[in-house]
């Protein structure tokens, strides 16, 4: 009983805690977001020899889950260089983008967590649940064959100074005019 | 004056930016529009809009991830 009391008083001490509400509590602004991106993108290259990317590593899960399975992606296209079969079998354990992406999954919920901000939104209509499949589909398919989402393909691309993450850019923000389109015909 | 609430709970950016902009179109000069979100970004980029097209705005937590962001049109 005690032991409660002393704990509702250290949070509610938080709450109120100057250094609590600039750094936890409160968001960051885009430009230091902006440079935390750029230096954990510097870390990342100078640490594994590979720029940044995360939509490849999906590819990767799913190849992972398909053989746990009983299934072969040796004849498949995608899987074919060395680099992807030796990446297969070393297994999802040393994989260091599958690291990367938990390491992000879970740094946005403790973030959200830490901020007292996390909740679990109910879906409005059927709407989102087709849109948001729909999305995630077009998404996932299209980072594939573009071999890179907007971080492998747009933000490394560019930072490699690469002509493939300006023209990835252009088709970007062709899509986000058509998709905001889209969102304010059917979601207004 | 009147006081008009949207309920943006569910949904996610840049919805509850554009349904806010559409309602205070239709909102007399003095009228209070209250945005309901838990859909962080929104908290930021709807107090944003707002200073910039010279509204007087003031967000208020309600809950865990839960935000009512009060606009009062200026103009």
């Amino acid at each position: 009983m005690e032991n409660t009391e002393k704990k509702v008083k250290f949070f509610d001490k938080v709450k109120n805690n100057d250094i609590y509400k600039k750094w936890v509590k409160s968001p960051f602004t885009y430009v230091a977001a902006a440079m935390l991106l750029a230096i954990f993108q510097i870390i990342t290259l100078a640490s594994t020899g590979n720029p940044w990317g995360v939509s490849g590593v999906f590819a990767y899960w799913g190849a992972w889950l398909f053989e746990g399975v009983g299934g072969n992606v040796d004849k498949w296209y995608y899987f074919a260089s060395s680099g992807a079969q030796s990446t297969l079998e070393n297994g999802i354990m040393n994989h260091a983008g599958t690291w990367r992406n938990l390491g992000i999954i879970f740094g946005a919920l403790a973030t959200t967590l830490l901020a007292s901000g996390f909740k679990l939104k109910k879906i409005k209509s059927k709407k989102q649940i087709i849109a948001a499949t729909l999305g995630g589909l077009l998404m996932g398919y299209g980072a594939r064959i573009a071999y890179g989402c907007n971080i492998g393909a747009l933000f490394s691309g560019i930072a490699s100074l690469s002509l493939s993450g300006w023209v990835f850019a252009i088709g970007m923000f062709a899509g986000a005019v058509v998709g905001s389109k889209l969102l304010v015909k059917y979601f207004m | 004056m009147n006081e008009v609430i949207i309920d943006c709970l569910g949904e996610a950016c840049p919805v509850p930016l554009v349904k806010a902009q559409n309602k205070l179109k239709e909102m007399a000069i003095g009228d209070v529009l209250i945005v309901q979100i838990d859909h962080s970004c929104a908290m930021k980029n709807l107090p944003e809009w707002t200073n910039k097209d010279g509204h007087n705005v003031e967000v208020e937590e309600v809950d865990d991830g839960e935000w009512e962001v009060i606009i009062e049109k200026a103009k």
